[in-house]
């Protein structure tokens, strides 16, 4: 009798096994090949209304923890709260930043800036809610909200709304990759992580929402250099990045070249210094050489040259590359 | 000594005295603390000039619906001004006593009567209070509030790579500036040529200082533009030339100094002084 029972028990949790697989066969099926012809009113039941009212990045977090995760390692994130902007912008007070910094919906013109949620900087609504929806680059029927194509995302012109002299940058060079090609890398991966959504949506290319930031090499930035008579010329070359290097709006950032020239004995004749920034309109462009010559006073046996890389928000400077020319 | 000679003395003396000039003095105070919450960062908008121009619209208001006999509107715009004015009394207690309420209401019951000569009439005893405040105080609080402290604003010095106070970069600037002339001056051209490299790289390092506040390029090239690059090239060439020319050479400094420093001085530095005397007062 116990046995007949156990053996009920179990046909019952493999027929429920079944059912639920068949279940999400069918859900996925609808989902991502068929999900005009789901009623809405059936989706209705499974909206989240608050997800549609601006939530916050950590609500967000909850199904796309993996974007979250991104985005929180982003400067994005911090748009508001780095130091370096609160000092820069005196204690929030410069009017000029707050459309960027903050903004409400960007839509491809400078946004305007929102009143809540200023902590979260440029967040999850920002980039991806407007007019009362949830936008991206692809049309979702995401059972807790419905998700609108908007092909724009995958469009340089996005990103211009706020990063507008490196857009103009780009646009003049001709090159094709966008800046989402470059910055937003994309891998095959689910949107949502959260069980059981996860398994009710396709793969699909997800860009990476750390924004990253280019680590710059000698094959992206490229050396010339010789001695003349008395002169010692350089030649620096963009090779590899669409924009000027570095580039920004209004931010600071800096590349630092320094030379040094040195004598038989390895003591130091004399030392000079270019400061390549966006600010100072001396960044480099894209595909174009720059030169720089310099006088030499004494013999001189070798210059060295190291060029370092200082991000708008921060104070340390990094080692792009080092090179040695002797004559 | 004949009365002709002492006559015509004491005309030269007159003549060479000092001639008392009638025109009014101007008195710049810091305005009371009270004002500051309506403006950043303890405000997010800058809400006293914002009221400002609210009482000026429904002022302007009267008369332009009078012209156009829109009457409804004159008494809208007369009953908002009131309305605002009142608002404007309360907000900063130290300047109470600028405001007078009766002439505001006199003033909206003339309005009211649709008479162009009897709103004008009235205009002017309320007038009479908006002026006395502005000639008092227009000046300081646009120096305070208006105008970027540049006491605020720190600069990386490109030389030392160290981030110093503004007021510390430009003496630093200065010396650098003294470097290239002075030794120039006494034919010291290598000298002179290493200042140079040293003055550019500073004098450029204040592109990225405008940025600071100016968000369009033409601003910070109309202080640091072609006409510097001009100049900083001319006087390289002459400084690495087997013998410079004295001439071209104190024509580019001329250029670097009118266009450059000058720009910025006669723009900047009157604000400057006036927000630093404040600033020292209150340390």
């Amino acid at each position: 009798m116990p046995r007949l029972f156990t053996k009920r028990v179990l046909n019952l949790l493999t027929a429920i096994g079944y059912f639920a697989v068949a279940g999400i066969a069918i859900a996925y099926f609808f989902i991502n090949e068929k999900f005009e012809w789901i009623p809405e009113t059936a989706l209705e039941l499974v909206r989240e209304k608050e997800l549609l009212e601006r939530p916050d990045a950590k609500t967000c977090s909850e199904c796309h923890e993996g974007i979250y995760k991104a985005w929180k390692e982003s400067r994005h994130s911090v748009s508001w709260i780095s130091k370096t902007y609160v000092e820069a912008s005196e204690n929030h007070s410069k009017a000029k930043c707050l459309a960027c910094h903050i903004p409400e919906s960007v839509t491809g013109e400078k946004p305007n800036p929102r009143l809540d949620r200023r902590d979260e900087g440029i967040y999850c609504v920002s980039c991806h809610f407007l007019n009362g929806k949830m936008n991206g680059p692809y049309d979702l029927v995401a059972p807790p909200h419905p998700t609108y194509r908007n092909p724009d995302y995958v469009r340089s012109s996005f990103c211009g709304s706020c990063h507008q002299k490196t857009y103009k940058e780009w646009k003049g060079t001709g090159v094709e990759d966008t800046c989402q090609n470059c910055h937003m890398p994309r891998k095959k991966d689910r949107l949502t992580d959260k069980l059981p959504l996860s398994l009710l949506h396709k793969k699909k290319w997800v860009g990476n929402h750390k924004f990253l930031h280019g680590d710059l090499t000698e094959k992206d930035i490229f050396l010339e250099a010789e001695f003349k008579d008395k002169l010692f010329n350089l030649n620096l070359l963009n090779k590899t990045v669409p924009h000027n290097v570095p580039s920004a709006d209004n931010g600071d950032p800096r590349l630092y070249l320094y030379v040094t020239f040195l004598n038989e004995a390895g003591e130091q004749v004399d030392q000079t210094k270019e400061i390549l920034a966006p600010q100072q309109d001396t960044a480099l462009p894209f595909n174009k050489k720059v030169s720089f010559s310099y006088r030499l006073f004494g013999l001189v046996a070798q210059a060295n040259i190291v060029l370092k890389y200082q991000p708008a928000w921060s104070k340390e400077k990094d080692l792009v590359w080092e090179k040695t020319i002797r004559p | 000594m004949n009365s002709a000679r002492i006559f015509s003395l004491l005309m030269v003396i007159i003549f060479f005295m000092a001639i008392p000039v009638k025109a009014k003095d101007m008195t710049l105070k810091e305005p009371p603390q009270s004002l500051s919450k309506y403006y950043p960062p303890k405000s997010k908008e800058p809400k006293w000039i914002q009221q400002m121009h609210k009482m000026s619209t429904h002022f302007g208001g009267i008369f332009v619906n009078l012209k156009e006999k829109d009457f409804k509107n004159v008494d809208k715009h007369a009953d908002k001004l009131v309305e605002e004015y009142q608002k404007t009394s309360e907000m900063v207690p130290e300047w109470e006593d600028y405001f007078d309420i009766k002439a505001a209401e006199a003033f909206a019951v003339a309005a009211k009567t649709h008479d162009m000569a009897k709103a004008g009439k009235a205009s002017g005893e309320l007038g009479k209070t908006c002026g006395k405040c502005h000639a008092e105080q227009e000046v300081a609080v646009w120096t305070k509030f208006h105008w970027p402290s540049f006491h605020k604003i720190k600069v990386t010095d490109p030389i030392s790579e160290k981030e110093m106070a503004f007021d510390d970069y430009m003496s630093k600037i200065s010396s650098s500036f003294k470097g290239v002339t002075v030794n120039f001056g006494e034919g010291q051209y290598n000298r002179s040529a290493k200042a140079l490299k040293k003055f550019k790289s500073q004098f450029m390092e204040l592109k990225s200082t405008c940025s600071k506040c100016h968000t369009t390029n033409d601003v910070k090239r109309f202080y640091v533009g072609i006409d510097a690059d001009t100049a900083f090239t001319g006087l390289a060439n002459e400084l690495n030339s087997e013998k410079p020319n004295p001439r071209k050479f104190w024509k580019n400094i001329g250029l670097l100094g009118k266009t450059g420093c000058k720009h910025c001085h006669l723009t900047h530095r009157t604000y400057s002084f006036i927000q630093k005397s404040w600033e020292q007062v209150n340390e």
